[in-house]
């Protein structure tokens, strides 16, 4: 699913990045889109094999300007939304390493049926 | 505050309330109890996740003044809004400290493991509510019981 997350969010344009993922020495880029897997728990199981599976994540959007970081959030929400992923919480302040940026995040699940 | 809130919702069980209340039993206080007890388990595993065996750089920037642990929230109590009680657990956000920062990480930092247990993985939580539900079921069972 990370890479469905990946893929999906890399269509907006902005550099995607695991949280934590960047350097002490590397700069923040202007804009940027990151994500942290919380959970993969069973969600149904038929015939002692697990027929669905909740995956979550955290998707955060970091920005200098702060206009962007609310409508970078909500093109991902939207994009991912409409991709069939499940919008659990919509949106958060996240701390940033900088003062230069602001973050913002919102919490996503996706109801995985196949490739269990 | 805290942003984090457990709760349970009674409404539907006015029924129930009004036989026990005849046998004189206490459900909002089972419920309180319930609640009380729960966020004393999420008090007692947030002070042990911010331990510095559990942090980033096992604690190397935690400061003297451990802020972080200070600002957990104790010994919270349970308020009612009509049928539903809720309780704070957590961080108080007002109190200087890194609880946000370890729960969500920055972009140089991931996510405290310790922390994302508690407060961002399935599994806690659904062990919390079926802790809290067993205190009260086993109250009501125990008065309809004549205990």
């Amino acid at each position: 699913m990370e890479d469905a997350l990946i893929t999906l969010l890399s269509t907006l344009k902005y550099p995607v990045i695991r949280q934590g993922g960047l350097a002490q020495s590397q700069a923040y880029p202007d804009t940027f889109i990151t994500f942290w897997n919380n959970d993969d728990s069973e969600h149904s199981a038929y015939d002692n094999q697990t027929a669905s599976a909740e995956v979550s994540f955290d998707v955060n959007v970091y920005s200098n300007s702060p206009a962007n970081t609310y409508s970078v959030l909500k093109q991902a929400r939207d994009l991912l939304k409409a991709n069939g992923w499940i919008i659990t919480t919509r949106a958060y302040d996240v701390a940033s390493d900088e003062i230069t940026h602001t973050g913002r995040g919102f919490a996503v699940a996706y109801l995985q049926t196949q490739n269990l | 505050m805290s942003k984090n809130t457990l709760n349970l919702d009674t409404s539907g069980l006015d029924e129930l309330i009004n036989k026990l209340k005849k046998l004189e039993g206490d459900v909002k206080g089972a419920v309180t109890d319930a609640l009380e007890q729960a966020a004393q388990t999420v008090e007692e595993d947030t002070r042990e996740a911010v331990q510095p065996q559990y942090l980033p750089a096992h604690g190397k920037y935690q400061g003297k003044e451990k802020d972080t642990e200070k600002a957990i929230v104790t010994g919270a109590k349970a308020t009612w809004h009509g049928t539903t009680a809720e309780i704070n657990v957590g961080f108080d956000y007002s109190k200087p400290g890194a609880g946000g920062f370890l729960i969500t990480g920055t972009p140089r930092m991931k996510p405290d493991k310790a922390l994302q247990k508690i407060y961002k993985q399935k599994k806690y939580m659904a062990q919390l509510q079926a802790d809290m539900g067993a205190v009260v079921s086993d109250y009501i069972r125990e008065k309809m019981e004549g205990g």
